[in-house]
């Protein structure tokens, strides 16, 4: 009987052994993805079918795991010897260090003669590279704007601001009326992120913005203060709404939607939670300009995918990014979703996107978002100060050195 | 000094009074306790629309939208799931309850020098949080290739369960009499024989009891799962739930709706297994 | 005279050994291998494991960063407070809840099948709903609590305020883990005679003196298992407050749950694998001393 459970035991062992070496041929295409909503993953599928029917001796499979358990495995799918052949993920430093790990595959050969310049916008080529060379293919985009709900704004006669001081005028208008001016989601701590990347854009600039995410500048300094002065500001005065840290952003959406709140800094896919009739009332405008500032900065979130370096099929994966960036392509994925392609020359979806559209491209400066282009350690801390800041603005000193302790040793052991 | 322990009529005990005590007080505690899982419900048949547009979120529903559940076997591919989950789970319990009372029975029964210290070892592979050894697993699986397959998974299972399972199983079986076993190994029965046709047999309970958390916490576990696997349709139905979350919408309708489907076999389990473990008609030998 | 079953056997001492061989290998393969994997990490450094390169040695570097941090404290200190309440709470309740549904009335069947219910739901929903009924202005709680004219007490942001964020967390681990407990005595109770168990629950003072010596020895092996399980679960806790609290440094932060922000956000391996190391030391120590009591117990009779 023992013999029988060893040899069983070993069967197995043998069969799972055998499974996994199957023959392997170049005729295969392994996709992992995080598009896990329904929307985004069925345009998707569309999309993997049109690919298949254009190249029928490539077997493509699709497997979709939630965002926050992908961003857990990642690193170890990268670094396995069966590693997928494409994955999804967003540009930025967040790419940039696996890149800088020898993990991915630059994916140059995918863009002949300059084509990336011709097909995408310039500013998402720093984002897509390291070191020169490209490693991710951008696929679609959205925009953060301060989303208000009109029918508040319509019975209070207020109109969107355009300068800080409008802003706040604003604000105390709606404090007023006893209605909540700003809503955040605070317990999902990137909504914070949102607020950090707006105010200091608007303060110092997106290029100081940029020196700071890289870690060159001291969260101590006095601009970032400064920046900082201005959100504990709003604080101060009871602009954000009670209790914000018990909010997940799409709970404290709901307030917008039913006008207990007037306005929400927040992305563009609030509005695929907006109940159907609420819809229409949810309007966005560009955030205000600072201290008689006249350029502006966005964050331009953009989501697209890699090739590992030790994916099995690097030939089927390039085809598939190359298929990826084809005006067809992105059309056929983002048109559905109401996204803005990457590519410049797909036709915008609606009405929002073409102003949403109009906002970045009269910025000067776009960055990705907070936690997309500081290392995750230092955006995860210092949403975590903003946050404690908005909290408790009086120990704004005391936070920020913290913060900045933080900071020097993150970025030392990035070297 | 054994007992033999039959169930008594015990009707001319019970006090009326003490009778509408316990109704009163177990009514209380289940409704009490279980106040959470009837929000559950509640979310699983409102629209997105409804939970989007109330701000209390646990309050009873509108509309009740049943659909949600068709649409989540379906549209969502539950059916597969739950399919996998089944392949997956009965397996594994079935593996880890025979292994694990192998090792039990040596370490309740035998007296040799590292009894002890294997009793610690099964102990100590309970003690560590788990997302620690993700990495180790998946890497120890990729190594093997046995990533991404339904033998991979079971076998973990299997190992990873064995900890616990032999030292519920131990515990149990210490309390069985050695004279039960004299017995037959007068007769000249091996230990094996005695193993199986003595000591299996008065482990029936404690085995039950165990089998059904077991069946729980397998059906219910999400981490190894992923770690091993990466085939959309190898998943089961936890990695099926949690890609209901999108990057940042929450569909807790169907969260819920599914959460409750995912929940009917760990309860159907319970309800089939139960007399097993749970005192009643028991004719058995018990320590006096 | 062995009264518990002890064999001897000097010259088959190879017998537990076979039944042994399947278990421990797979054991020692699929979960000692890994921990020891696990120790080898915590003295890498950050996600050096994942350098093509190759890994980068640290040694102690990680641990002396864990004995000056401060959240690594702060999650001691809250791991602690899960174990009290998870050893003190949900055993003594779950042996109540689980002798009292075990008498024979109509029904009983029911009331342990619906007290069970908790168990079978996943974390991420119960984590949601706990959230709904926490919220402060409007949750099922807080609403109750004002309905009933407790105003300010009713406007407690429970998980939002770092005093109570531990305690309304760990309420809802008990609140799971009472259901569990009381599976296990189920168990336990099925060798003890009903009407014992009946009479120690009506009559407490007579028969204490009875229950205490006879009923608890009874549930010896259920209330080992309770004991360790709950000082093991305490110590482990990660799924509640993962789902229901942001996990990038929180006032209910706890031993797995900074590990887990270590490792997977902030992509430190290194000093994820020395947060859990610590973690299990810890928790071996308790389980250790509790065990070992329980073995000597064990001899005695």
């Amino acid at each position: 009987m023992k013999r029988f459970l060893s040899l069983a035991a070993l069967t197995l062992l043998v069969m799972g052994l055998l499974a996994a070496c199957g023959p392997k041929t170049d005729k295969e295409l392994i996709i992992n993805s995080y598009m896990s909503d329904q929307a985004p993953k069925e345009a998707f599928q569309k999309l993997v079918d049109e690919f298949q029917k254009q190249n029928t001796a490539i077997k493509v499979t699709v497997n979709t795991t939630a965002h926050e358990q992908f961003k857990t495995l990642l690193g170890s799918w990268l670094a396995s010897k069966d590693a997928p052949d494409v994955v999804t993920w967003f540009a930025g430093y967040r790419m940039q260090a696996f890149a800088a790990k020898g993990l991915l595959e630059p994916i140059d050969t995918v863009f002949p003669g300059g084509s990336f310049e011709k097909e995408f916008p310039a500013a998402f080529k720093p984002p897509a590279s390291y070191e020169g060379k490209i490693y991710f293919m951008p696929q679609s985009w959205y925009w953060w704007a301060v989303y208000y709900n009109k029918d508040v704004f319509a019975k209070l006669k207020l109109t969107p601001a355009k300068t800080w001081d409008e802003f706040l005028a604003l604000c105390e208008q709606v404090k007023k009326a006893k209605l909540s001016p700003i809503a955040i989601g605070a317990k999902d701590t990137w909504t914070a992120g949102g607020w950090f990347d707006y105010m200091d854009t608007a303060v110092n600039g997106g290029p100081f913005h940029q020196q700071l995410t890289m870690g060159k500048v001291s969260y101590t300094d006095a601009k970032v203060k400064e920046t900082f002065g201005y959100i504990a500001e709003l604080s101060k005065k009871g602009y954000f709404i009670p209790n914000a840290t018990s909010y997940s952003w799409q709970e404290a959406a709901k307030l917008l939607f039913d006008g207990k709140a007037a306005m929400y800094l927040m992305g563009q896919f609030i509005k695929d939670v907006a109940p159907e009739d609420k819809k229409p009332v949810i309007d966005f405008f560009q955030f205000p300009y600072v201290a008689g500032r006249t350029e502006y900065a966005v964050d331009t979130p953009t989501d697209g995918f890699m090739v590992p370096v030790n994916a099995k099929h690097k030939l089927a994966a390039k085809k598939f990014m190359a298929f990826l960036a084809t005006k067809e392509a992105q059309e056929m994925f983002c048109k559905p979703l109401g996204r803005l392609a990457a590519n410049v020359n797909v036709p915008v979806p609606n009405a929002d996107a073409e102003r949403g559209l109009a906002m970045v491209k009269g910025a000067s400066f776009a960055a990705q978002f907070y936690d997309r282009d500081a290392p995750e350690e230092m955006a995860a801390k210092g949403m975590n100060a903003i946050i404690d800041i908005m909290a408790t603005p009086d120990k704004m000193d005391d936070i920020l050195a913290a913060l900045d302790k933080e900071r020097e040793r993150i970025y030392a052991e990035l070297k | 000094m054994e007992q033999l322990i039959v169930k008594k009529q015990t009707g001319k005990r019970r006090r009326p009074a003490l009778v509408a005590a316990f109704y009163v007080l177990s009514t209380l505690l289940v409704a009490v306790w279980l106040m959470p899982l009837v929000i559950a419900l509640f979310t699983s048949v409102k629209s997105m629309d409804e939970l989007m547009g109330n701000a209390f979120m646990w309050a009873p529903p509108r509309k009740w939208i049943w659909q949600n559940f068709a649409q989540v076997w379906q549209r969502v591919g539950m059916s597969r799931y739950v399919l996998n989950t089944f392949i997956i789970t009965v397996p594994s319990v079935l593996g880890t309850l025979f292994v694990s009372s192998l090792a039990a029975f040596a370490l309740a029964f035998y007296q040799f020098r590292l009894n002890r210290t294997l009793l610690v070892v099964f102990i100590a592979g309970m003690l560590i949080p788990f997302q620690m050894l993700m990495i180790p697993v998946f890497r120890l699986s990729d190594l093997v290739g046995l990533r991404d397959s339904y033998q991979g998974v079971i076998l973990f299972h299997v190992a990873f369960q064995l900890g616990f399972c032999t030292f519920f199983l131990r515990n149990f079986m210490k309390q069985i009499p050695y004279a039960l076993m004299e017995a037959p190994r007068m007769d000249g029965a091996s230990d094996f024989l005695i193993y199986r046709k003595v000591i299996l047999p008065l482990s029936i309970s404690s085995m039950a009891a165990l089998g059904v958390l077991e069946f729980t916490w397998i059906w219910n576990d999400l981490l190894w799962s992923l770690v091993l696997l990466q085939r959309d349709i190898l998943k089961p139905v936890t990695l099926g739930l949690a890609n209901m979350q999108g990057e940042f919408i929450s569909n807790y309708n169907m969260t819920a709706a599914g959460s409750i489907i995912a929940a009917a076999a760990p309860l159907l389990v319970f309800l089939v297994f139960q007399r097993f473990f749970i005192s009643g008609l028991t004719v058995g030998a018990v320590k006096g | 005279m062995d009264r518990v079953g002890i064999i001897k056997r000097e010259k088959v001492w190879w017998v537990p050994w076979a039944f042994l061989a399947l278990p421990l290998l797979m054991y020692l393969i699929w979960v000692i291998g890994p921990i020891l994997v696990s120790l080898y990490y915590s003295i890498t450094f950050k996600d050096s494991i994942f350098y093509p390169k190759g890994v980068r040695v640290v040694w102690l570097r990680n641990f002396i960063r864990l004995a000056t941090d401060p959240q690594f404290y702060l999650a001691l200190k809250n791991n602690l407070i899960w174990l009290a309440f998870f050893v003190i709470v949900p055993v003594p309740l779950g042996l109540f809840i689980a002798m009292m549904f075990n008498l024979e009335y109509k029904g009983s069947r029911l009331y342990k099948t619906l007290f069970y219910l908790p168990m079978t739901l996943s974390f991420t929903v119960i984590g949601t709903i706990w959230a709904w009924i926490y919220h402060p202005d409007f949750g099922a709680l807080n609403t109750f609590l004002r309905l009933l004219g407790f105003e300010s007490l009713g406007s407690t942001p429970w998980i939002g305020d770092k005093r109570y964020m531990t305690y309304a967390l760990v309420f809802v681990g008990v609140w799971r883990q009472v259901p569990y407990v009381m599976i296990l005595y189920l168990a336990g109770l099925k060798g003890v005679p009903v009407e014992l168990v009946e009479a120690a629950m009506i009559d407490g003072a007579r028969w204490g003196q009875r229950f205490r010596h006879v009923v608890i020895p009874l549930l010896a092996p259920a209330t080992v298992v309770a004991i360790t399980i709950s000082i093991i679960d305490s110590l482990r806790a990660f799924d509640i407050i993962y789902v229901m609290t942001n996990t990038k440094a929180r006032a209910a932060e706890v031993l797995a749950t900074y590990m887990y922000s270590s490792a997977f956000h902030y992509q430190d391996y290194g000093y994820g694998s020395a947060i859990a190391v610590v973690q299990f030391i810890i928790t071996l120590g308790f389980i250790l001393i509790y065990v070992s009591n329980v073995l000597r117990n064990e001899l005695q009779q």
